[in-house]
């Protein structure tokens, strides 16, 4: 399908397409033809059917919609890809992708990554290895051979370096993986760009046993690159370049910023059609220039378009050197005077230190001027001479102002623009007719073309040039006579500028006139520092560590881990994946190091040539989009708008129809089963299984309120005890709204006890004495809420006397010693217990008198004299000696088990009623603390 | 599945050139049958010189308690102590319309029963009508002939029909007179309404009627199941049972309950209403209708078979 991008994975299924008069035909049937029978009592049939509304056919819509229903499921399983990725084969054992991942490839690099992964993908279809290389990595990263999702977590963890690539030392590691996987297909994204040792590099690559190359270079390749930054007399001047060839001509505006990324200034670069190269000037005042720290194109993400900025841009230093000995009484006399004022301000001054030449000259020489000005001085020091010359050579300018001394001296071709007449030359003198001279036009060819001359300045002393050929360009000021005043020529990198006159207002008014300031900032803008400050002789092999480095889009970013110390060497330092262009150095000086040299040029990369097949591709996103999704929802949505027509025709929507629908349903119901057919099931959820032994013990301890006894091991106790409850029970049914479950019987040592309200604990002297283990678990029932109530049975066995204690007393004792036992107190009259359910004082059991020991509610206030007293809790603890189950305890049939001591029917109804008083006390709490003083809140409310 | 029930091909039709055939060659198998049938009828048939239904003084004879007084003839009763009533005599002219429906429904013939509906009505009325002729009634069939009486009066009656271009659903009966019986046989699948108010008239003018009703057992029965469409042959009618088992019981109900009421309706008239199946024997409802011929008008009822 040419002309819709459009693609299937399964285009096999577009043959389901043919079934679609079936199904048209089968909903034509659908409802099945029913049987035809002539029928005369029709009318009488008709109110039995109290209507007909399903007619033979369905409507031409609906079948429509249906159709275009199984058309879209059809479709759907087709899989059709919208904007289909093209497929490059990639046979081959192995698939070797090597990726540039250099500072060009940082515009579109999430296209050239999903490119990359593209391929990855087509190997993962294959099932064959990739080698995964990148060109811009250190050479000692994993190239693989990777599975294809390690493949794929290596390029999501690469990022396009700002570093030019490293093609031949990582093609031949690829080289040599690709030795162990003869006949792999290579893949090359490269961006773009050439580099030197390419052709090696790919001979190298493509020289072993390869099946097969694709090749992936970039449409275009819109980048510049700043190649210089040089603050120059006039203006800050900027070059770029761009890929040669290009016809169309380009503008990018440059930005230049200060250290803290404020922009100052903007400029523009202009390319011209088919030009590669363009140079934009920030034409701001000096001072602004120097604050310059970085230049950036702007719209150009990458790190050629970045320029950091060191000293070397900035404040020139300027040597001063003058032999004449300094009245510092008189220093409008000195020399140096005028310079001095007149550099001061956008120079750094660097005065001699020594009248010596031979010691001065070297000393300026150490701190790197940009400039050095020499006033008057007539000859050098040969080893002071030549040392300047080397560095004049090297791009230093030298400014050497006449005098008397260099009137005097030889002339000296190196150390002069110009040859000179010997002495000088005097003009309006009183021995002279001539005039003091004024200053003309400064030459177009010089550097002060744009000053305009001054018409105060005279001079009336100066040393004269030879006339020779090329007196003329050499000459930047003339004076009216035309005789040269300033003159100057490069020697090397450098500059040499003599000034005829001498720098203080002796033989001219020039050095006191606002032009000789001018004049000598365009002096110093020539100017370039000549290395950094800190890069001194002796620490030229210095190390600097990485400070600001460019990122490869172009931002400034603190330094990545792998950026190493840049060793300052005096030669243009290559760019690698060490050293990442950037500022190296630290806050009090950097060294800029920048991505692409003086003499760069950005050219296209060739394809190499090779006789293996090669087929080409472009970096392109993949835009596929399965359609699978959208098909279905559409089906599923018309499945909808089907049953609601359904219901609309079967009369859903009109109350009074008849409900006729499931012959129409039934299609849909089809197709809805073929649609959901088409979904892989999901895993039905798991549930866990987290029952654990005991659940079932435990869930019928909580599904009823029950009450508890501790198992002592003596049945008749234990039966006591069970019938106890079971009486209590009985009796709280009958009573109260509490009906509680069947007694529980707990083994302290082994139960979980927090199930129940209540555990009564019969003492037992023979039982056995239960272990720290079952006390420590007692201990925190009640700890956590429970109440234990204990009875010692023993109320008519206890003798008089602090030692007359029953052995069931003295086991209770030995119990209780381990636990940790509130305060105690007999239940008070105004205590809850004894309101809870019935008004009662006593406790009796089986046997009466005892007390009933309740926690001491030390801090319960009753100062308002209610008939109950106030307090939190319930007692953790109760003990009685009644023997309550005893009294409590009921037959099978009922009847009581034990006989009462007195034998009297009213104490063991007594005996029942404060087993109902305990169980609302432990059920219920204070509440009836609480509810006793309704009648007061009442009143109070009623007020 | 075959289909339950179908039409039949129409006793009288109004093609043309199929009715000449149809007529040509039925007409006389008709006939024939009819007389068959009314030969096994014939012994039940009582002499004429009797008391009947008639406008002739046959006697007077004395009341008897538990007749009606309406009956008793006064002036006789004057002369003496006695009191009489007149008879009359059998109408030896007495007049018997007879009518078979020609509706389309008629033409149904089920897989269970014999012949369709039509062709056993028309059976039924040509067999009425040899056997009135016999008797030496006038037989007549409205919109068809006027009463006339005759030997051979079926044939001439199947020989008028056989001419009839498109017989009209509901008869003209405006000139059927008083003391004329009629015989009107259909399967009176109409609304009870509606079969009420067309004949509602004939009881008005004293006439006496007697209907028999041809149905089909599988309109009674309902044999139907599953998806069904169901067409009217009269109206063109279509109605579509999903489960027509369904409906069944619902119908039969409505069926039985029209049935009733028509018969109710007939004997509150003095009329018969007789049902006749077409799986079972004409003579059935031959020997019916004839018996509540013969009885008083006014004490006539509703048999069934």
């Amino acid at each position: 399908m040419s002309w819709l991008p459009l693609s299937f994975g399964a285009p096999a299924v577009l043959f389901g397409l043919l079934l679609l008069p079936v199904i048209w035909w089968l909903l034509r049937l659908t409802p099945p033809r029913p049987q035809l029978e002539l029928f005369p009592p029709l009318r009488i049939l008709a109110r039995v059917v109290r209507r007909e509304e399903t007619p033979h056919q369905s409507p031409w819509w609906l079948t429509l919609l249906r159709l275009l229903m199984a058309a879209l499921v059809i479709l759907a399983l087709a899989e059709p890809v919208y904007n289909p990725r093209e497929n490059v084969s990639t046979g081959g054992s192995a698939v070797a992708i090597v990726m540039d991942n250099s500072w060009s490839a940082a515009t579109d690099w999430e296209r050239r990554a999903a490119t990359a992964s593209r391929f990855i993908d087509d190997a993962a279809d294959a099932g064959v290895p990739v080698i995964l290389a990148f060109t811009a990595e250190p050479l000692n990263a994993e190239i693989g051979p990777f599975d294809a999702g390690a493949a794929r977590d290596r390029l999501n963890a690469i990022k396009p370096q700002p570093v030019p690539p490293d093609r031949p030392a990582v093609y031949a590691r690829v080289a040599g993986a690709l030795e162990a996987v003869p006949g792999a297909s290579v893949v090359i994204l490269t961006d773009g760009l050439a580099e030197p040792g390419d052709r090696q590099a790919f001979e190298q690559l493509l020289g072993g046993d390869i099946s097969s190359l694709v090749w992936v270079e970039p449409d275009s390749l819109p980048m510049i690159g700043l190649r210089t930054a040089e603050n120059n007399a006039r203006a800050f001047e900027v070059s770029a370049v761009r890929l040669p060839g290009d016809p169309v001509p380009a503008a990018a505006t440059v930005g230049a910023f200060d250290d803290r990324g404020r922009r100052i200034a903007d400029a523009t670069l202009s390319f011209g059609p088919a030009d590669s190269q363009a140079v934009a000037q920030f034409e701001v005042p000096f001072e602004l220039r120097n604050d310059f720290a970085s230049i950036a194109i702007d719209g150009q993400a990458q790190a050629a378009a970045v320029r950091v900025l060191d000293e070397s841009s900035k404040r020139r230093r300027v040597g001063l050197i003058s032999q004449a000995e300094g009245d510092q009484a008189q220093p409008l006399l000195s020399p140096l005077f005028y310079i001095d004022r007149a550099l001061a301000p956008f120079a750094d001054l660097v005065e001699a230190e020594s009248a010596d030449l031979t010691e001065a000259i070297p000393a300026l020489l150490e701190r790197k001027p940009a400039m050095i000005v020499m006033a008057d001085v007539g000859t050098l020091p040969d080893e002071a001479r030549a040392q300047l010359i080397e560095w004049m050579e090297g791009g230093g300018t030298l400014v050497r102002f006449a005098g008397s001394r260099l009137a005097a001296a030889e002339n000296d071709e190196d150390m002069l623009p110009v040859r000179l007449r010997l002495g000088e030359r005097q003009l309006g003198g009183s021995l002279s007719w001539t005039e003091p001279q004024p200053l003309t036009e400064f030459p177009a060819s010089g550097p002060f073309a744009d000053l305009t001359p001054p018409n105060e300045v005279t001079v009336s002393r100066q040393v004269l040039a030879e006339p020779t050929p090329d007196i003329v360009e050499r000459s930047w000021a003339t004076l009216a006579d035309g005789t040269p005043l300033v003159t100057g020529a490069s020697r090397g990198d450098g500059t040499l500028v003599l000034f005829h006159v001498t720098p203080q207002a002796t033989w001219s008014n020039l050095p006191i006139s606002g032009t000789f300031v001018e004049m000598l900032r365009r002096l110093v803008q020539l100017s370039r520092n000549q290395g950094s400050a800190e890069a001194g002789p002796e620490g030229a092999r210095e190390a600097l560590p990485p400070y600001r480095m460019i990122s490869a889009d172009g931002q400034l970013v603190p330094p990545s881990p792998e950026a190493r110390p840049l060793e300052i060497m005096s030669d243009e330092q290559p760019v690698t994946i060490e050293n990442p262009p950037g500022l190296y150095g630290g806050e009090e000086g950097v060294f800029a190091h920048n991505l692409l040299g003086r003499e760069a040029a950005l050219l296209p990369i060739d394809r190499p040539q090779t006789g293996i097949p090669v087929s080409s591709a472009a970096y392109a996103f993949d835009e596929s989009q399965e359609l699978r999704g959208f098909l279905l929802a559409a089906a599923l949505i018309f499945m909808i708008l089907d049953m609601l027509a359904v219901f609309w025709m079967s009369g859903v929507f009109a109350a009074a129809r008849v409900r006729r629908r499931a012959a129409n349903a039934t299609a849909t119901l089809a197709i809805a089963a073929l649609a959901s057919g088409l979904w892989a099931l999901a895993p039905s959820p798991v549930l866990a299984d987290d029952t654990r032994p005991g659940d079932a013990e435990a869930i019928a301890a909580i599904t009823e309120t029950r009450i508890a006894y501790v198992i002592t091991g003596d049945s008749s106790v234990d039966a006591v005890s069970r019938a106890g409850l079971t009486g209590l029970s009985r009796f709280l049914t009958e009573k109260t709204a509490l009906e509680p479950g069947a007694p529980a019987g707990v083994d302290v040592e082994t139960d979980e006890l927090a199930f129940y309200p209540l555990i009564y604990w019969p003492i037992d002297p023979a039982a056995q004495m239960p272990s720290p283990d079952a006390v420590a678990r007692i201990d925190a029932y009640m700890q956590q809420g429970g109440t234990v109530l204990f009875d010692t049975r023993d109320q008519y066995s206890t003798g008089f006397g602090s030692d007359g204690a029953s052995a069931a007393t003295q086991r209770l004792r030995d119990i209780l010693a381990s636990l940790n036992i509130p305060p105690l107190e007999p239940v008070p009259p105004d205590h809850v217990l004894t309101k809870a359910f019935f008004i009662m004082q006593e406790f009796p059991g089986r046997y009466t008198g005892g007390p009933l020991w309740v926690e001491s509610s030390l801090d319960a206030d009753n100062s308002e004299n209610r008939p109950v007293r106030t307090g939190d809790g319930v007692s953790p603890i109760m003990i009685t000696a009644n023997d309550l189950a005893g009294a409590w305890a009921i037959d099978n049939n009922g009847r009581p088990l034990l006989p009462t001591v007195p034998s009297d029917p009213l104490q063991r109804l007594w005996a029942l009623r404060g087993g109902v008083n305990i169980m609302m006390y432990m059920l219920t709490g204070n509440y009836k603390s609480d509810q006793v003083h309704v009648p007061i809140l009442l009143e109070r409310l009623g007020q | 599945m075959a289909p339950v029930g179908g039409a039949a091909a129409p006793v009288t039709t109004t093609d043309a050139l199929a009715r000449g055939r149809l007529r040509a060659s039925l007409v006389p198998d008709l006939l024939v049958e009819a007389r068959r049938v009314v030969n096994t009828v014939i012994a039940g048939w009582h002499g004429r010189r009797r008391r009947g239904i008639g406008e002739n003084f046959w006697q007077f004879r004395p009341y008897v308690d538990g007749e009606s007084h309406a009956r008793i003839d006064w002036r006789r009763s004057a002369r003496d102590d006695h009191i009489y009533i007149r008879d009359r005599e059998w109408e030896a002219a007495h007049t018997v319309w007879l009518w078979a429906d020609p509706s389309p429904s008629m033409l149904y013939q089920s897989a269970g029963a014999s012949v369709s509906k039509q062709s056993r009505a028309l059976v039924l009325a040509l067999a009425l009508a040899e056997l009135l002729s016999r008797s030496g009634e006038r037989i007549a069939w409205p919109g068809v002939t006027d009463p006339f009486a005759a030997r051979d009066g079926a044939e001439r009656l199947a020989a008028r029909l056989a001419h009839i271009q498109s017989p009209s659903a509901r008869p003209e009966m405006a000139h059927i007179r008083r003391f004329s019986d009629i015989v009107v046989v259909s399967d009176f699948l109409d609304p009870a309404e509606e079969t009420q108010a067309w004949l509602g008239p004939l009881a008005q003018r004293g006439v006496r009627a007697h209907l028999v009703e041809v149905a089909d057992p599988a309109e009674e029965t309902f044999p139907y199941a599953g998806r069904t469409e169901f067409h009217d042959p009269e109206t063109g009618e279509r109605l579509t049972a999903g489960r027509a088992e369904t409906l069944g019981a619902d119908y039969r109900r409505l069926y039985l309950a029209r049935r009733t009421e028509l018969d109710m309706w007939c004997k509150r008239l003095g009329w018969s209403y007789t049902v006749n199946h077409t799986d079972r024997l004409a003579s059935e409802a031959l020997v019916k209708v004839h018996m509540a011929m013969t009885v008083d008008p006014g004490l006539g009822h509703g048999v069934h078979s």
